[in-house]
């Protein structure tokens, strides 16, 4: 097994600096978050926000990364393309997932409910669903190509949902409430929220990156086990004997 | 052209179910009525949401039943509401019940209590002139 050698060779230092990243920008998250002053309704379950905003901003990232690296597979049909596009995906899942857990415990608090059929909360779980449905596209198929090519549609169409999950608070009369920030009109939070957000949104970004880099490497080192297991499915005659050729099949 | 069709047409088959779906269910993703379009309704036993402000100084507290109105614009309903409400129910507050709606009064049993996109550190801060009238 070469790549197993190949990995374990790289330097651990330069091989772990992204769990390192991922870990001081979570504590800076909650350390951040809990500075902030409370809210004079919500009093401590405010906090939550912190989390819940920037997971759902960077999944929206996430999915606007996949549909990007999909356009640019579809385009130059080289893999490093296809690998970013489901690497991203797959975070986005896990944000869009902690997105809708934090804010049913919101919920739950709140308004009383875990769970509601309103438009954003319906619209958010079947964004979440649509992408688990291309995480599991992609496991349709050995085929490297066929499977980037299937999966690079689905990543750029999906994307589509993005507008409708933002937007859906202000189309709809929901019961989830409007954007504090993401709007054209006035800012509705205090200073010192509005500040622990943006650090809370920067340090999500930071993770968001530090994931993306191990995930994309580990989805180099995958396809090329892939390739490696796939190369003895070969006929054992070699090319010299080769399977009739139908009408119409694919290359 | 085989080829091409096989993808293209799932994409295009995706496209088509969800713009089906939206123009569909448009009606049903707005979650509550205002007061104005339940007052406009033949009373009848079929459950559906209202939603609106507390009005200040309506609530009477029965034990059982909570009777207070709910506002939204320049129409106040009637709500006798059957169980406790949640925490954060309050004179001022935006709420969304769900119950029937008997011609004279809405007879409520779940109560939602709705945050609205202001946070403040000090009450003082609140706009809470902000959602008393609902544009659509």
């Amino acid at each position: 097994m070469t790549i197993g050698v190949e990995a374990e060779t790289t330097e651990s230092a330069s091989r772990n600096w992204p769990w390192y990243t991922m870990g001081i920008a979570g504590v800076i998250t909650l350390i951040a978050s809990f500075t902030a002053p409370p809210d004079a309704l919500q009093e401590q379950l405010s906090r939550i926000l912190y989390v819940h905003v920037p997971a759902a901003w960077l999944a929206y990232l996430a999915f606007a990364v996949t549909m990007l690296a999909s356009a640019m597979y579809l385009w130059r049909k080289t893999m490093v393309w296809d690998r970013i596009a489901a690497s991203s995906a797959e975070i986005g899942v896990l944000l869009t997932g902690l997105t809708l857990v934090v804010g049913m415990i919101w919920g739950k608090s709140t308004w009383g409910v875990w769970w509601t059929w309103d438009a954003r909360l319906t619209l958010t779980a079947i964004m979440f669903f649509v992408y688990l449905g291309y995480l599991a596209l992609r496991r349709s198929t050995d085929d490297l190509v066929a499977r980037a090519r299937r999966s690079a549609i689905l990543g750029v169409v999906a994307v589509g949902q993005i507008p409708l999950v933002h937007f859906s608070v202000i189309w709809w009369r929901g019961l989830h409430q409007t954007p504090s920030l993401a709007k054209p009109a006035s800012v509705d939070m205090d200073t010192p929220m509005v500040i622990t957000l943006f650090i809370a949104v920067a340090m999500f970004t930071v993770m968001y990156v530090a994931m993306m880099v191990k995930r994309v490497e580990l989805a180099r080192l995958e396809d090329a086990l892939l390739e490696h297991d796939t190369a003895f499915d070969q006929p054992v005659a070699g090319d010299a004997v080769a399977a009739p050729k139908l009408a119409g099949g694919d290359a | 052209m085989n080829r091409y069709l096989r993808f293209v047409l799932p994409a295009a088959i995706i496209v088509v179910v969800l713009g089906f779906l939206l123009v569909n269910l448009s009606a049903s993703l707005v979650y509550y009525n205002t007061p104005a379009e339940v007052m406009e309704l033949e009373p009848s036993d079929d459950r559906l949401r209202l939603g609106g402000r507390v009005v200040p100084d309506s609530v009477i507290d029965e034990g059982e039943q909570v009777v207070f109105e709910v506002q939204d614009c320049d129409t106040a309903i009637t709500v006798v509401h059957t169980g406790v409400p949640p925490q954060l129910f309050q004179e001022g507050i935006g709420v969304v019940l769900e119950g029937v709606w008997t011609g004279t009064e809405f007879d409520s049993d779940t109560m939602l209590v709705k945050h609205d996109e202001q946070y403040r550190s000090d009450d003082e801060h609140y706009d809470t002139e902000r959602h008393s009238c609902s544009e659509s």
